[in-house]
């Protein structure tokens, strides 16, 4: 039972790390085929990508827009995690099923609501729309990531302030904000691969900057080619190091608060 | 502390909601009574297009394939996460965390990037059918791999596992292991305890892991589209088509609008059954 279990968990576990293996040894094969047996090592894939100006202006657009979209999402989460999951409020249920909607609502239809609000509104796409529509979708995972580090708090720690004279602004600023800061520095970078992944709202939302992930979507719609392999890997790969990043910033973060 | 800090903190963020996620609902919803009159749109109210929507064969048959395949997923994801999550929750030890971990790592990927991959894996001129052919197993390559049903299944299985997973984890970590050896103790058998304790416990994580899937598989627009081929028609895409190419984006808006009663519906029968079931796990 158990040795069936653990090669269960196994072959489970190969099979979500399956396609991005063959994306990573393809990328590397020397030859335009996708096949084994392979032909030899090589680079010239990556060569090829990194000297792509199109590809370059794509990544430098995608830039542009995580950073402030990781910004905006992290200080909505913020406040977003303080109010569901220290502070008492009112209609705390209604908040988060509000909290919880973009990320339930499948992406397109949201995509669609809003390009139709823009449009009426006579608001001209942009990279200003893309950040504003990539902040709505992000915020409930940045919420999530800090309100994992809030609700592991000792409140008694609120209390003991408040005992020493602190003011509720001052236990705020001097107590919980120090220890929320690894949660907030966590969500930041998790916001911000989860915006630079995102490509159905931005590709109804943007104007004529297009980022990476729109300009990708449209080259491998038509053909495979191994350099598209070492984009992709890139990408991977340049994801899997911040996010692992961020979980180590929120395992510091739990052992400090706890 | 009073009530007003709270509500204070969340006041922004209340707004931003309500300006971007709200307001573009509602006039989606505004727009479904409208009608395209030639290259503009008419601001006259009407049902005419929930009416087209109810009479088409097609979009009826659209929205019936969209369930179906949300319900085919979810219970591929069920099965194949159960047992996961019990190893996760009561036999992963020191690992667990690490393993979670590895679970959600390539959900970060990105949506585009992951079903690249399987177009690399599956395709004509992709990874299986080539080494199939060289190492002689055929002599052509098997077109029924990409572009049909099958590819974007194993793609939608492959991108919703981890949040059944992760569903069913929560409950498996709250399950009491003394309710089985209670049970054990009374004489039951294996089946019968797994039947009786454990699936009845596990309930709401099903439910709330079903949900997730459910509703991603139902909204899912690259997937069927980049590996489904003339299968990759959904009610999504059709929406999509609605809002580009065949400029009609009041009948678009009606559709969305049905999907999203229709997922609401889910939600609050799944809300239901899992406060029913913790109910009775918890008395």
């Amino acid at each position: 039972m158990s040795r069936l279990s653990t090669l269960w968990v196994w072959a489970v576990f190969a099979f979500m790390y399956l396609p991005i293996a063959m994306i990573a040894l393809f990328s590397v094969n020397d030859s335009k085929i996708m096949s084994l047996p392979f032909s030899g090592f090589t680079l010239k894939w990556y060569a090829e990508v990194m000297g792509d100006g199109r590809l370059g202006g794509g990544f430098l657009t995608t830039l542009s827009v995580a950073f402030p979209v990781a910004i905006c999402a992290t200080l909505l989460g913020g406040l977003a995690a303080l109010a569901i999951s220290f502070y008492p409020m009112r209609g705390r249920g209604i908040f988060a099923v509000l909290l919880l909607a973009p990320f339930l609502i499948p992406k397109l239809i949201l995509a669609v609501a809003q390009l139709i609000m823009f449009n009426e509104t006579g608001v001209e796409r942009s990279l200003l729309t893309v950040i504003a529509a990539q902040t709505v979708i992000v915020l409930p995972f940045s919420t999530l990531v800090i309100a994992s580090v809030l609700i592991r708090i000792d409140r008694g720690l609120l209390e003991a302030a408040a005992d020493l004279g602190a003011s509720g602004l001052s236990a705020f600023r001097r107590v919980v904000l120090p220890l929320m800061a690894n949660g907030l520095m966590a969500s930041w970078v998790v916001a911000f691969v989860l915006s630079s992944a995102e490509y159905v709202l931005t590709a109804f939302v943007s104007g004529r900057a297009q980022p990476l992930s729109v300009l990708v979507a449209s080259d491998f719609r038509f053909a495979l080619s191994p350099s598209l392999n070492a984009l992709a890997v890139m990408i991977v790969f340049g994801n899997i190091a911040l996010v692992a990043l961020a979980e180590l910033i929120r395992r510091r973060a739990s052992k400090t608060g706890a | 502390m009073s009530l007003r800090v709270g509500t204070l903190l969340a006041a922004p963020v209340t707004a931003f909601l309500l300006a971007l996620c709200v307001a573009p609902l509602l006039i989606l919803f505004a727009y479904s009574f409208f009608r395209v009159d030639f290259v503009a749109i008419s601001y006259d109210p009407s049902f005419a297009n929930y009416a087209k929507i109810a009479g088409s064969a097609t979009y009826r048959g659209l929205i019936l394939k969209a369930f179906g395949s949300g319900a085919l997923v979810v219970a591929i994801t069920a099965v194949i996460g159960y047992p996961v999550a019990w190893f996760l929750a009561k036999r992963a030890g020191a690992m667990k965390s690490a393993l979670l971990t590895l679970l959600l790592v390539p959900l970060y990927s990105g949506d585009l990037v992951r079903v690249f991959a399987w177009r690399v894996l599956l395709g004509a001129e992709g990874v299986i059918n080539r080494s199939l052919i060289w190492a002689g197993v055929t002599d052509a390559p098997i077109q029924g791999l990409l572009f049909s049903p099958l590819a974007t299944h194993i793609a939608l299985t492959y991108n919703y596992l981890p949040f059944m997973v992760i569903g069913l984890w929560l409950a498996f970590e709250s399950l009491d292991d003394a309710w089985l050896e209670a049970a054990a103790d009374l004489g039951a058998r294996s089946p019968s305890r797994f039947a009786r304790v454990t699936l009845p416990l596990t309930f709401p994580g099903l439910v709330a892991g079903g949900l997730m899937v459910f509703v991603m598989v139902v909204g899912d627009y690259l997937t069927p589209q980049l590996l489904g081929g003339a299968s990759g028609i959904t009610v999504i895409s059709a929406i999509n088509d609605l809002f580009g190419t065949a400029f009609d984006w009041p009948l678009g808006s009606a559709i969305a609008w049905t999907m999203l009663a229709i997922l609401m519906a889910f939600f609050a029968m799944g809300a239901m059954l899992i406060r029913r079931s913790s109910l009775v796990g918890g008395s």
